[in-house]
């Protein structure tokens, strides 16, 4: 007796679950109008001034605006906070005039001296931003009225306007930085982006609502605003398969961060779109610290570019689905010099060789080369995970076909950073965004920027007078050929092996319509306006 | 009165049950072809293990794309898993016999001493208690913090690991053999301590611990090739059974024999060293004799 009613209220008990079930069903449409994007590590903070990583910028993007935005090209400046702005005739003076009616997320409307107040924060050296040099030798910044800014600089900087496209140059809102203090961009945020902060809880997920009154997008878009989904959830996925698996099952709607392994079986998902943008200025590369004693011989190094074989990475490690770098920079970059473009670094194992050999480095029995009884054997540092493991493993194995032993020392991202800060290794492993020539160039290779992010330690005069020339040059043919020069002088010098440029590939449902891939910073979604259910 | 000599008509007795047993037969050839293959990997290899090739991901010969020159196929990076195979056995058993040979050194020194001078007794076995409280890959973790990733760093972990649990199996050894009558009268005819513990004392506890060994060495393999598998066993290019596994695992929805294979040859080595471990403790055990 007491079974039969144990399995009557067991059967009553499992009926409950199916309507509870079918209830969550029936639910679900309602929670359509939100979508999850997958990505594989989160940032530090959201703080714009103080966080360069790339989930920092994905998230500000969405959740603040710029004064002026970039196109898909990556090369036309469009307008963005600013409907309009004036260069004046010596570059020194950009006069930028805002747009009528802009809110932040709080309701309170925007105006010059939220502007003024932002780029200012993002220069004072009290904020210590690692990015501060990307706003120019400032004088000042100035609010004329209400809605005029002006942006005074010391000397011209003709990469400005791209510059403040990035998500260094959001606007932000003084209220709530001074409010939250340590905690802005980790507890709370207020941009006037077409999403707003809801809540964000480090390493797992990142919650944003549609900013329903938002209406001043860029006019890259169809749609300039509001959003047309209602929450996006950022989530951290660290596993590649995991986020595959994520994309092919319906549990994200849309990512970036999904292996090249998988790119193909994805491709021929009926349900799935894989899109690419163009435009590849995510550029990897082995750097040398050109001072080491194994490395400092320009021979040495030479012969280490000349043997890795970027074709077959690109083919190898990441299936095809990546452009291999023959230059430090990508060729469509903007301020891209052509002259360079048959002067490309190309694979020759046995030029490496004879170089090695001349430089009295010799072959022994185990295959590897000796000179003064010491082996050629660099210790290289880069970060663990696969990644970096497989392109470390891949220039390993073709270094090894001329005799030289890479060490290879892999450290875990936490630890990583500070690592490659240090004076202790030969080879580095690292990757970057940039928008242009000059952008890459001023980055790393200026002596000011010793020890990071010039982890090569190049010191060179005359580079930083030609990166002073075409930062200063007011046309686009005296930058160009200021920083082909440069590139020339460190192909030469052999400083890096260039690996491969990343293009932009977005995975996402069919039942999304579809979203064109931005390669701003790397961040696939810019400002996702343009994210909708189909 | 010397139980070591009484032992040895039984222990041949015992070796011929051993090889009575079928299934522990085929377990110790399949272990013996697996460290003679490891040894002999120089010579039976068919490729360097550490040489790139431009063909990656080559499926194995059983597949229709498969290539004679490759029999397992290629990894990420083209290079012949038969080889790397070869050579990575070759490591990975000799990461498991050296901690094993380390851990179960010191273990029994550590049980005998703790069964022979009770008054230092319940100091050691809490210090044992310790060390057991800690899992094996928390401490492979610890260890490869203070002296690097590397396969040293790795059969040092192993070894304090193997350390608590031979100890504990020595002990209770030690303490029945240090009940029985010989042990008193070697004492009465005034052997030193030292002649106690290494001739009689030693003898006595070894089968236990050997067996004991022989099973350890299985786990010891998989927890080795669990802490490769976390990155931090062997450097690239060297090869390492779990550290293949791990490397494989990027590609399994679509070249599953890049991990596969390296998995599969874990875990022949720890089943037949399991089996034959189970069988050495059939026949060795007094208790379960029939």
């Amino acid at each position: 007796m007491a079974t039969t009613a144990l399995k009557a209220t067991a059967r009553r008990l499992l009926a409950g679950g199916v309507c509870l079930a079918a209830a969550g069903l029936v639910a679900a449409p309602a929670l359509a109008q939100s979508i999850t994007v997958v990505r594989e590590v989160d940032s530090d903070r959201y703080d714009p001034h103080r966080s360069t990583a790339r989930a920092a910028s994905e998230v500000l993007f969405m959740v603040a605006d710029t004064l002026v935005s970039l196109d898909y090209d990556m090369q036309t400046v469009k307008p963005g906070l600013a409907e309009r702005w004036e260069v004046s005739d010596d570059g020194k003076t950009y006069t930028f005039h805002l747009k009528d009616g802009v809110k932040f997320c709080d309701g309170k409307k925007m105006t010059a001296a939220d502007v003024v107040y932002s780029l200012k924060r993002w220069i004072d050296p009290a904020t210590k931003s690692p990015v501060a040099w990307r706003a120019g030798e400032v004088e000042d910044i100035v609010a004329l009225d209400d809605s005029t800014v002006e942006y005074r600089l010391k000397a011209p900087f003709s990469e400005l306007l791209y510059q403040l496209t990035q998500s260094f140059a959001v606007v932000i809102d003084q209220a709530t930085v001074e409010k939250l203090g340590g905690d802005f961009g980790v507890k709370g945020f207020n941009g006037t982006g077409p999403y707003c902060w809801v809540e964000w809880r480090p390493r797992n997920d990142l919650k944003l609502a549609r900013n329903p009154d938002y209406n001043w997008g860029p006019p890259i878009y169809e749609n300039t605003g509001p959003a047309q989904v209602e929450e996006i959830v950022w989530k951290i996925v660290p596993e590649e398969n995991t986020r595959m698996a994520a994309v092919a099952t319906g549990q994200s709607e849309i990512t970036q961060y999904v292996p090249y392994s998988t790119l193909n079986t994805l491709r021929a998902n009926p349900q799935l779109l894989v899109s690419q943008s163009d435009a590849a200025f995510w550029t990897y590369f082995a750097g040398f610290k050109i001072d080491r004693e194994m490395v400092s011989e320009e021979a040495v190094r030479q012969a280490m570019v000349l043997a890795v074989d970027q074709d077959a990475i690109a083919q190898n490690v990441h299936f095809g689905e990546v452009e291999p770098a023959h230059s430090y920079i990508s060729q469509a970059a903007l301020d891209w010099n052509r002259e360079l473009d048959d002067k490309l670094i190309r694979t020759d194992v046995e030029k490496a060789g004879k170089l090695l050999d001349d430089a009295g480095w010799k072959m022994e029995s185990d295959g590897f080369r000796y000179k003064n009884g010491k082996k050629l054997s660099p210790v290289a540092y880069s970060f663990a995970g696969s990644t970096w493991q497989k392109l470390m493993e891949a220039i390993q194995g073709d270094l090894r076909k001329v005799g030289v032993d890479l060490d290879i020392q892999a450290f875990d991202a936490t630890i990583a950073w500070g690592k490659m800060a240090t004076q202790e290794f030969d080879l580095f492993g690292m990757s970057y965004p940039y928008i242009s020539a000059g952008d890459a160039l001023n980055l790393y290779f200026r002596s000011s920027n010793t020890p990071t992010p010039n982890r090569m330690n190049w010191k060179d005069p005359a580079t930083d007078e030609l990166l002073d020339r075409g930062k200063a040059a007011l046309d686009p043919e005296t930058r160009a050929e200021a920083y082909g020069k440069v590139l020339e002088k460190v192909h030469q010098a052999a400083v890096w092996i260039p690996l491969y440029h990343e293009p932009m590939k977005l995975v996402q449902t069919k039942k999304l319509a579809p979203v064109k891939p931005h390669n701003i910073y790397g961040c696939g979604l810019y400002k996702g306006l343009d994210i909708k259910f189909q | 009165m010397n139980a070591t000599i009484e032992d040895v008509p039984q222990r041949r007795s015992a070796f011929r049950r051993l090889f009575r047993d079928g299934a522990a037969l085929v377990a110790l050839a399949v272990l013996a072809v697996i460290v003679v293959a490891a040894l002999l990997a120089p010579w039976l290899a068919p490729h360097d293990p550490f040489a790139t090739t431009r063909q990656p991901l080559l499926p194995p010969v059983w597949n229709e794309a498969g290539q004679w020159a490759f029999p397992f196929g290629t990894d990420g990076q083209g290079r012949d898993i038969l080889s790397r195979l070869l050579y990575g056995s070759r490591l990975t058993l000799l990461m498991g016999l050296l901690s094993v040979a380390i851990g179960g050194g010191i273990g029994m020194v550590v049980g005998m001493l703790s069964a022979f001078y009770r008054r230092i007794d319940p100091f050691i076995m809490r210090v044992v208690d310790v060390l057991l409280s800690f899992p094996a890959i928390l401490l492979g973790l610890a260890v490869a913090a203070i002296f690097g990733t590397g396969v040293t760093a790795i059969i040092i972990a192993l070894a304090i690991a193997t350390i608590p649990d031979v100890a504990r199996v020595t002990r209770s050894a030690a303490v029945v053999v240090m009940g029985q009558d010989f042990m008193e009268a070697g004492r009465a005819i005034g052997l030193s301590d030292a002649t106690l513990i290494r001739r009689y004392l030693a003898l006595n506890c070894i089968s236990s611990v050997f067996v004991f060994l022989t099973l350890r060495f299985g786990q010891v393999i998989l927890i080795g090739a669990a802490l490769s598998f976390l990155g931090l066993g062997a450097k690239p290019p060297s090869a390492e059974l779990g550290m293949m596994a791990a490397q494989g695992r990027d590609f399994l929805f679509f070249a599953p024999h890049v991990a596969t294979i390296p998995s599969l040859t874990i875990f022949l080595i720890v089943l037949c060293a399991n089996m034959v471990g189970d069988a050495l403790r059939d026949v060795l055990d007094p208790r379960l004799r029939r």
